[in-house]
Order: structure tokens, then sequence, then C-alpha cells
């Protein structure tokens, strides 16, 4: 027993030992992987971030946060790498460090902030209300949401639209999910009568699904949720002071707006997209 | 739920993403598999034999290996895995694939060392008994006489791992290492048309997944040959017919 107690002493030792020569400081930016911007992010959630089928290797993860991940990677003077994971892997992984940062996506929460360094907001251009969607056969039984008795509403596990509901449809019960399409079926299956998405994905839900349409019902969002935040590990403040210079500077120069427009359209019309030489899409 | 629909949507899908399923995602599927299940039998073995050592020390700590990683589920080992473990091995950068890769290795070892396990002590003390007394050495009795009998017992079994690897591997798609079910993530990402998708992944896993369990059924019956404790007794049963 006592050999075996020594062992695992010794054992950890060694594994403080490794831990702690990983991070040698230097001047500019630590980062994961010298020269390049690790970013993670979870590929399933057009238009935000998703996958080109028809592309290989890095040039395959597109949409408005991959577009801003490069130019931020370009104004820090890293080269990008993407790196995909579902949307809990993501927050574990800045947390860890073993990511830079990670733009999915993220609205502002307070559960997050109290944890993560979170960026300024950044826009995504004019779809950023929450609504209710429901199955088209409905009509708009649920137009006024906040009236209708027992009603149940899908949200999205720690999302803002879970928050929101909470906050403006108190009499609803609550069905939380884990993602949006699941969350489909169950709405098919009827174990919910409405889900809280954000406007964007709605669209992009309706263009595929003609049985599902919105209810006309809006939330009401704070200014300060209607963006979404690049996420970083705490404590990081040097990179997230960068970040938000960046950030001022792709608002300054408007750029967000033909970003959007840009995954918008490829997202819509799947791999059938084509791009000039200079990487825009071709008109 | 309108089927027609259903299906005309998943001839679209397979049409344009086809690639992603077949070239993609059933290949990773399968290297993943090969991978975790090859080295994991490598591995496996050696704790097996850890595990019939002869001191304690040794067998106390297989023994902490091996319920470890039985008692705890593969996602948490794949989240510790990647995110945890190269916190600590600073000086090897390894992908996510690598690293889901030696996880799921490390899984399958601990699973197959109790099939290996087993299938050895599954083999009639007297042949040991037997051999020793005739002057064979303790690795001679094991090398030519108890393995060559346990695989028998083996083999189907790790046909059987094979097939639960098979399937597991769907949990590596937490880090989009590029699996079956990461194209159903990346697919319905894009589509939102999530129940196609899951339709066409669940027919590319049974198509594998059906022919190899028909497989290791063929093996178990080729491999339990007369000696089999089963087959004796229907034999003699057969015997006993006959005479009355």
């Amino acid at each position: 027993m006592k050999k075996f107690l020594c062992m695992m002493l010794a054992l950890t030792m060694t594994a403080t030992l490794l831990a702690g020569c990983g991070a040698a400081p230097a001047d500019g930016i630590q980062t994961v992987t010298e020269g390049k911007l690790t970013v993670a992010t979870s590929p399933d959630f057009a238009p935000m971030e998703f996958v080109d089928a028809s592309k290989e290797g890095q040039d395959k993860f597109v949409g408005f946060d991959v577009s801003l991940a490069k130019y931020i990677a370009q104004e820090l003077g890293l080269e990008l790498v993407v790196t995909p994971m579902s949307f809990d892997a993501c927050q574990t992984a800045v947390a860890m460090g073993s990511v830079d940062m990670s733009l999915s996506g993220f609205s502002w929460t307070e559960a997050r902030a109290e944890n993560y360094n979170l960026s300024d907001y950044y826009n995504t251009g004019n779809e950023d209300a929450q609504v209710l969607i429901t199955l088209a056969a409905n009509g708009d039984k649920f137009a006024d949401a906040g009236n209708v008795e027992g009603l149940k509403v899908g949200v999205q596990t720690a999302s803002l639209q879970e928050q929101i509901t909470t906050e403006q449809l108190p009499n609803a019960e609550k069905v939380v999910f884990v993602d949006l399409t699941t969350a489909l079926m169950q709405l098919r299956n009827g174990d919910f009568d409405c889900m809280a998405v954000a406007e964007g994905n709605a669209s992009s839900i309706i263009a595929n699904n003609p049985d599902v349409a919105l209810t006309g019902y809006n939330f009401y969002v704070d200014p300060k949720y209607t963006g979404n935040v690049v996420m970083m590990q705490k404590g990081a403040d040097e990179l997230l002071t960068k970040v938000n210079e960046i950030l001022a500077q792709a608002v300054e120069q408007d750029l967000y707006q033909q970003w959007y427009e840009e995954a918008k359209a490829l997202a819509s019309s799947g791999s059938e997209v084509s791009y000039d030489d200079s990487g825009n899409v071709a008109q | 739920m309108d089927f027609q629909v259903i299906g005309a949507n998943i001839a679209k899908i397979m049409s344009q993403y086809w690639r992603v399923f077949l070239l993609e995602g059933l290949s990773v599927t399968l290297e993943l598999t090969f991978i975790s299940v090859l080295l994991g039998v490598v591995l496996g073995t050696v704790v097996a034999m850890l595990k019939m050592s002869r001191f304690k020390l040794i067998r106390f700590l297989v023994s902490v290996y091996v319920e470890v990683i039985r008692g705890t589920p593969i996602l948490l080992q794949l989240y510790i895995f990647v995110f945890a473990l190269p916190g600590l091995v600073t000086f090897v950068k390894l992908n996510y694939f690598t690293w889901t890769a030696i996880a799921l290795c490390i899984n399958s070892s601990a699973y197959v060392s109790e099939v290996i396990r087993s299938g050895i002590q599954a083999v009639d003390r007297g042949q040991t008994e037997a051999a020793r007394s005739l002057g064979l050495s303790s690795g001679q009795t094991m090398l030519r006489i108890v393995l060559p009998q346990a695989v028998k017992n083996i083999l189907p079994a790790l046909g059987n791992e094979f097939i639960m690897m098979l399937k597991e591997t769907s949990l590596a798609s937490t880090f989009f290492v590029g699996d079956l079910m990461t194209s159903y993530a990346t697919v319905r990402g894009t589509t939102y048309l999530g129940f196609e998708c899951l339709v066409i992944v669940g027919c590319i896993y049974l198509c594998i997944t059906y022919p190899l369990s028909k497989l290791v059924g063929l093996m178990e019956k080729r491999m339990s040959g007369d000696t089999s404790y089963r087959k004796r007794n229907i034999n003699r049963k057969r015997k006993l017919l006959n005479k009355m």
C-alpha cells in the first residue's frame, strides 16, 4: 500500500511539473499553438457556422462566425484554425484552454459572463429578433402566446431563448431541448406547441421545412442580448482587449452586413454557390 | 409525418451529400473502429496477462484500471482525453482524431482484457495440469496449450466488441472527428432536415453491423466444435435417443 501511495504521489508530481512547463510567457498574444489562432465552433447552425460539403479541409467551414474569425485572426497576424466540435464541447474547450476562443453564435448571458471572458457584442444584421415558431397547421393560434393557457414552449438548454421565455412567458411550460433539429422532431411529435428561436435560424428552418411557420409572436429583446459574443477563457484579458478593438474596427468598416448576406446566400443554396477568384460569392 | 416528403427529402440529401456520408463519414467510422479495436486487442492482451500476474500489486493496479474504465461512460472519457490530457502531456501535439482514437482504444482494451481473461480461464484447468505434468514450462503451456483453445472462446467475443465499438465511435462526433454521426450533424446543420439524415445514417450503420453480426454468428458456430459443452450434451442426448 505504501509503495502504491508513493507511486501515486510521484505520478501527481510529474503531472504538475508537465502542466507547469506548458505556457512560457512571451510578448504579444499567447495562443494554444504558436502562430495560430485556434477557434472552436459548432458547425451545425446555419447561417452562423456550417459546413460547405463541396469543400475540403479548413475551407469547408463557412458562415458568419467563420468570416469574423478569419478577420480576427488576420488582424492578430495569426493563421486561423477552425476546430469543429459540439456546442457544449465548445464551452468546455474554452474553459479548459484547449482553444483560444469560440465563436459559435453565443449570446450574452449572466452565467457565461461570470465564467468566461466575453467580448463586446457583434451584430449579424437585422435578424436579431427572437421569435416563436410552430407547425404551420396551427395557423395564428399562438400569435398571442402570453395569453394561451397551458402553452408548452421548447427552448434550447442554457440558451438566451430559455432565459427570455422564463421572463416573458411565465405561464408557459418550458421543455428543454439540446439541438434545433431534434427539437423540430419534438415539435412535430407534439412534445411542445412552439419553440423559441432566433429569427435568423427560424428563416433557415422554415425555408427547408414547409410544415413549420412563424407564430407571429416576437419576444422583446433587451439590446444587450441582441448581438453575439466571442467567448474566451477567464483571465485572457489581453486577448479580450485586442478582440474588442478588432470588433470595433469591423463595425467601422461595415463588414458585418456583407458577411451575413454571403453566409445566408450560401446556406440557402447548399453547395451550388460558386466563388470568384477573391473568394467572394459570384453574382 | 408525411412519408412521401421524407422519401423525397432523403433522395435530395443523398444526391447532394452522398460523399459526406459514404466517403467521409463511413471511412472515418471504419478507420476509428479498426484502430481502436486492433490496438485495444494488443493492449487488452497485456492487461489480461497482468491481471493474472503473480504479484498482488500489479493485479490490484490493473483491476483499478479496468474498473475505472468500465465504470465510467465513454463520452466522459472522450472529454477527458480530448480536453484534459493535452494539458498534461504538453510535449506531444496530437489532433482530436488521435486523442479520440487513443481514448476509444483504451476503453476497448479494458473490455477486451476481460474477454481474453475469461476466455483463458474457461479452458479446463486439467489442460494446464496435464501439460505441466508432461514437463512443459508455464510459458509453453500458456502459448501452446491454453491459448489455442482459448482463441475459440475469444474470437467471436472480439467480433462483438468490434460491432459495439463501431456504434460507440458515434460518440466521437462530439468533437467532429468526421465519423458518420459527424456527417449527420453537419448535413442536418445546413439542411435543417434532421429526421431524414438520421434515417440515412441509421441505414449505413445497419448495412455494416448486420452482415458483421451474421459473420460473428457463423464464427461462433464454426469455433464451437465437439468440445463445447453444449454440443457434447446434445450429442450425448442424441446417442441416448438412438439407443432407445
